[in-house]
C-alpha cells in the first residue's frame, strides 16, 4: 500500500468517522473528542519525536500553553474562541523558539529531562499568574454542543496527519529524518539543523496547543494541573511509538487502538487506564520497540520469533 | 580558472584539554588537485578534516575557502559554499532507499534552493548510475554490503556537488579487489572537476590517487611532497613502524 | 542576619535529605546508564513503608530504615532482573519509556492499595525541637539530614572499598572486561539497581516523618533527583551532595524572599539552566 493510498483510504476513514455523533451515544462522543485530541497529541510528538529524533518528555507544555491562550482570551478579554485559539498559538510558538532554542542543543536524554523540566517549571510559573487565575484557574464560557468539539477535533486530526504527510514527501521533512539519522552528517551536507529543529518544535508546538485550546473550551474549566497534565506526556509518546515513531498513520492508528482498549478495561475495572497504559509501555518497549508499524511489515517473514529477536537483540 | 587556491590552511591548531590533537598545520590545495593526508592512528587526521568541514571550531589559526574565511561558519554553511566530506563511521539513512539516501544530498547540496523532491530523485539516479548502484537504487540502504555503501557514500557525496571534498578513510575494511573499485569510482569524482582530500591508510589507494601527500603525526605535519618522495622518507617510516633497529 | 541563618540552615537540613533523594539515581545512571524515569515512586514506596510500619507495627520509622531499605532493594533487585535486563543494550530512549512506565504502574498501584490520602509518618518527638546559635532546628530534621550524609558516606566507602562495590564499579567501565574477571553482568546490574532502589527507600521512608507523602508525589521527587543529580554532577556522591545542599538552600531562599509558590520554579528552572549552560554540573568536568 502506498502512501498516497493509504492516506486516501484514511481521509474517507475521516470522512465516515465524521457522521459519529449523530449516531452514536453521548459517552461515545466524549470518548470520540478525548481519543481524537490525544492522536493529534500524538501526531504533534511524531513531528519532532519520531521524525526528528528529538524525544521530548515535555510536549504537555504546548497543550497547557493553548489551554491557558484560550481561556485568558476568553475570560479576562472577552475574545472569540478563534481568537483564542490563535493566541494559544503564538504562545505556543513563542516558546518554541524562545526555549526551543537553547534546549534542542542538548542531546538524547538530556533533551528528554530538559523538556520534563521545562514542563514542571511553567506549571509552576502558570499557577503563580494572577491573569491565569493562579492556583484555582480559569472557568470558561459555556458553549453546550459536543457535536460541535468533535468536529472540530476531528479537523485538526485530520490537519495534523496532512502536515506529517507533508512532511514525508517534503525537503523539511527530509530534513528533519537526516538529522535524526545523523545529525552532524546532516549538517555537513548542508542542512540549517538548528532553524530546521526548532521548525519542527514550533510545529508541534502549533498542534499541540490547537488541541489544548479546544480541550479547553469543551471541558470549560482548567487549572494547572490539569492543563500542564503530565501524564498526557507518557500517553502521547506511548502512542506515537506503539503505532510506529516516523510514519504517517502510526500514531493516529496507536492513539485509536491503546484508547479503545483503555476504555473497554476501564469499564470493566474502573480507572485502571493508568495501569494499563503502564503495561502496555513496558510490554510494548520490551517486544515490539519499534512499534506497530514496524510490526506489521515483518510479522509476515519472521512470525512469533519477531517478539523472541527483538528480546534477544536487547537483552544483557 | 585564477590563482586563489581552493583551500588554504594557516596555523590551524586544535586543544582538547591538555590534548593538541592539531598542531600549527600549513597547507594549500589548489583546484582540481587531489591531496592524500596519511599518518599513524591518532595523528589528528580526522580532526583535521573536521576542522575543515566544520564540525568542529579551530582553537587558533585560520581556514579559506576560495579566499574567504571560513573560520566561523558553521556546518551547514560550509557544507552550502561547497565543502563537502564523508564519514569516518559511515551511517547512510538506513530506513531510507538507496535513491533516497542520494536525494537527500541533492536536496540540501550547493545548488539547493527552492528544488523539488522529485528533481532531486532525478539527479540522484543520475549519480546512482555514475556510482554502479543504478540497480540498487529501490533498496534500503542498510542491505547494501561494504564495496556498495562506499560507493553510496560518494554517491551522496557528490550529489551535493561539493567543489572540495573530503574523504575519510573511505577505503577501510575493504580487499583488493573492492579496493581498485572504490579508487575507480573516486577518479571519476575528480574528473567531474571536484578537488579531493583523501584521508588513507591504504598505500596502494594513496599512491595511485594522490598528486601530493602530507604526512601528519602527533598532530603535526613532518612533510609535504610528492607520493615517490614522501614514501620514501625516513621521518614517514619512522613515524609508521617506529625507529629502525640498528 | 538572624533570619538568614535559619533559612540556611534549614536548606542545609533539606539538603541533605535531597542528596539521599538522589544518589540512588545518581548511582544507577552513573552506573548502569539508565536514566530511571521511576525513582521518585521508589522513593514513594519507602515513604508508605515506613508509614505504615510505624502506624500498624508500632515500629519507630529511623528504627523501620533498614527494614524499608531491604523491602526496596528486593523490588529494585526484581525490576532490574526481570524488566529492565531485558532491554538494557536497547537505546536510551527505550529504558526511559519503560521506566516512565513502571512509574505509571508502581503509582497507580500505591493509589490502589494506600488510597490517595495524604498521610505523615508521626511519631510522638515529631515536633521536637532544640535550639543552636539562635536557631531552631526540629530534631526529626537533623536526624534525617545525619543519617542521610552517614548513607552518603557509607555507599562512597562501598564504592571504592568492597569486593562488590569494584565490581560495580568495572562493570560500569566496561561491560565486556568484567566478564573476563568472573563477574556476572546480569546479577550486578540487578544489585546495582536493588541498592538505588535501597537508597530511595531510605530517602522515602525519612521523608515521610518530615512531610506528607501520597500516591503522587513520585513525579516531582524525580524531577528534584534529576535537579540534584544534573546540578551537582554524576561524578560521585560528593557531587549529589554538593547539589542536594544546593537545591536545598535555593529553595529555602527561595520560598522565603520571593515567595513558596515559587520553590518549583527557582529548582527547576536551574535545572535548565544547568543543562544548557553545564550539563556536567558544579562539580563535572568542563568537556
Amino acid at each position: 500500500m502506498t502512501a498516497r493510498s493509504g492516506l486516501i483510504a484514511a481521509l474517507v476513514v475521516a470522512a465516515l468517522l465524521a457522521f459519529v455523533p449523530w449516531l452514536a451515544s453521548p459517552v461515545l462522543v466524549q470518548f470520540g473528542i478525548t481519543t481524537l485530541l490525544l492522536a493529534t497529541l500524538a501526531q504533534g510528538w511524531n513531528i519532532i519525536g519520531g521524525y526528528t529524533g528529538y524525544a521530548s518528555f515535555g510536549n504537555s507544555v504546548f497543550y497547557g500553553l493553548g489551554s491557558y491562550g484560550t481561556a485568558i482570551a476568553m475570560v479576562q478579554w472577552h475574545l472569540p474562541f478563534g481568537i483564542g485559539l490563535v493566541f494559544g498559538v503564538v504562545l505556543a510558538v513563542a516558546f518554541a523558539l524562545l526555549l526551543g532554542l537553547p534546549v534542542l542543543r542538548l542531546r538524547g536524554h538530556y533533551f528528554a529531562i530538559a523538556t520534563l523540566a521545562l514542563a514542571q517549571v511553567m506549571t509552576a510559573i502558570v499557577s503563580n499568574l494572577p491573569i491565569a487565575g493562579r492556583n484555582v484557574g480559569l472557568v470558561l464560557p459555556l458553549l453546550n454542543g459536543d457535536k460541535l468539539f468533535y468536529e472540530l477535533a476531528l479537523a485538526l486530526l485530520v490537519l495534523a496527519t496532512l502536515a506529517v504527510f507533508w512532511l514525508s514527501r517534503s525537503r523539511f521533512g527530509f530534513g528533519l529524518i537526516a538529522i535524526r539519522e545523523n545529525e552532524d552528517a546532516a549538517a555537513s551536507m548542508g542542512i540549517n539543523t538548528t532553524l530546521y529543529k526548532v521548525l519542527a518544535f514550533a510545529l508541534a508546538g502549533i498542534f499541540s496547543a490547537l488541541a489544548g485550546g479546544i480541550h479547553a473550551y469543551w471541558i470549560t474549566f482548567i487549572d494547572p494541573v490539569s492543563a500542564f497534565d503530565i501524564s498526557l506526556n507518557v500517553k502521547m509518546i506511548i502512542m506515537a511509538v506503539f503505532g510506529g515513531p516516523g510514519s504517517i498513520l502510526g500514531p493516529t492508528i496507536g492513539a485509536f487502538v491503546l484508547s479503545a482498549v483503555s476504555e473497554v478495561l476501564s469499564t470493566e475495572v474502573s480507572s485502571i487506564a493508568s495501569l494499563f497504559f503502564g503495561a502496555v509501555v513496558i510490554v510494548a518497549v520490551v517486544f515490539m520497540p519499534r512499534g506497530l508499524s514496524d510490526l506489521v511489515r515483518r510479522i509476515r517473514k519472521a512470525g512469533w520469533s519477531y517478539f523472541s529477536e527483538n528480546v534477544k537483540a536487547h537483552r544483557l | 580558472m585564477n590563482n586563489t587556491p581552493i583551500l588554504e590552511v594557516r596555523d590551524l591548531t586544535r586543544r582538547f584539554g591538555g590534548l593538541v590533537a592539531v598542531n600549527q598545520v600549513n597547507f594549500s590545495l589548489h583546484h582540481g588537485e587531489t591531496l592524500g593526508l596519511i599518518g599513524p592512528n591518532g595523528a589528528g587526521k580526522t580532526t583535521l578534516i573536521s576542522l575543515i568541514s566544520g564540525t568542529t571550531a579551530p582553537s587558533t589559526g585560520d581556514i579559506f575557502f576560495e579566499g574567504v574565511s571560513v573560520k566561523n561558519d558553521s556546518a551547514f554553511r560550509r557544507a552550502r559554499r561547497g565543502i563537502g566530506r564523508t564519514f569516518q563511521i559511515m551511517k547512510p539513512f538506513p530506513g531510507l532507499t538507496v535513491l533516497d539516501n542520494v536525494a537527500v544530498d541533492a536536496l540540501f547540496g550547493t545548488a539547493s534552493s527552492g528544488k523539488s523532491l522529485h528533481t532531486a530523485r532525478e539527479e540522484a539516479r543520475e549519480w546512482l548510475q555514475l556510482m554502479d548502484l543504478g540497480k540498487r537504487a529501490g533498496q534500503r540502504a542498510d542491505e547494501l554490503g561494504g564495496p556498495d555503501r562506499k560507493r553510496l557514500e560518494l554517491a551522496k557525496a557528490m550529489a551535493m556537488k561539493p567543489r572540495l571534498l573530503l574523504l575519510d578513510e573511505v577505503m577501510a575494511g575493504l580487499n583488493h579487489v573492492e579496493i581498485d573499485e572504490v579508487i575507480d569510482a573516486i577518479k571519476k569524482v575528480r574528473s567531474s572537476g571536484i578537488t579531493v582530500l583523501v584521508i588513507e591508510h591504504v598505500i596502494k589507494a594513496i599512491k595511485s590517487l594522490s598528486d601530493r601527500l602530507l604526512v601528519l603525526h602527533h598532530g603535526q605535519q613532518i612533510i609535504e611532497g610528492t607520493p615517490a618522495e614522501v614514501l620514501a622518507d625516513p621521518r614517514v617510516i619512522e613515524a609508521y613502524l617506529g625507529r629502525r633497529r640498528a | 542576619m538572624h533570619l538568614l541563618l535559619q533559612i540556611l540552615a534549614n536548606g542545609v537540613l533539606l539538603g541533605g535529605l535531597y542528596a539521599l533523594m538522589a544518589l540512588g539515581l545518581a548511582l544507577v545512571w552513573g552506573v548502569l546508564n539508565i536514566v530511571n524515569l521511576a525513582h521518585g515512586s521508589l522513593i514513594m514506596l519507602g515513604a508508605y513503608s515506613g508509614y505504615y510500619l510505624f502506624t500498624k507495627l508500632g515500629i519507630d520509622p529511623f528504627v523501620a530504615l533498614p527494614i524499608s531499605m531491604v523491602a526496596l532493594f528486593c523490588a529494585g533487585f526484581l525490576i532490574q532482573r526481570n524488566i529492565l535486563n531485558l532491554i538494557a543494550r536497547a537505546p536510551m530512549f527505550n529504558t526511559l519509556l519503560i521506566t516512565f512506565g513502571i512509574d505509571v504502574v508502581l503509582t497507580y498501584l500505591a493509589q490502589m492499595f494506600f488510597s490517595a490520602d495524604f498521610r505523615t509518618t508521626n511519631p510522638s518527638y515529631a515536633g521536637d525541637h532544640f535550639n543552636w546559635l539562635g536557631m531552631t532546628l526540629p530534631l526529626v530534621r537533623v536526624l534525617a539530614c545525619g543519617i542521610a550524609l552517614a548513607l552518603t558516606v557509607a555507599l562512597w566507602l562501598f564504592l571504592g572499598r568492597t569486593r562488590v562495590g569494584r565490581a560495580i564499579r568495572a562493570t560500569a567501565q566496561n561491560l565486556g572486561a568484567s566478564r573476563l574477571y568472573g563477574v556476572e553482568p546480569r546479577l550486578i546490574y540487578a544489585l546495582t539497581f536493588g541498592l538505588g532502589a535501597a537508597l530511595a527507600g531510605a530517602a522515602g521512608d525519612l521523608y515521610g516523618v518530615v512531610s506528607q507523602i501520597n500516591p503522587y508525589i513520585g513525579a516531582t521527587l524525580t524531577a528534584k533527583s534529576f535537579a540534584i543529580a544534573i546540578i551537582g554532577g554524576l561524578e560521585s556522591p560528593l557531587g549529589v551532595v554538593v547539589g542536594g545542599m544546593f537545591l536545598g538552600i535555593v529553595e529555602s531562599l527561595t520560598a522565603l524572599y520571593v515567595g513558596p509558590t515559587y520553590v518549583d520554579v527557582a529548582s527547576f528552572g536551574i535545572l535548565v539552566l544547568v543543562l544548557v549552560f553545564r550539563p556536567t554540573g558544579i562539580l563535572g568536568a568542563t568537556t
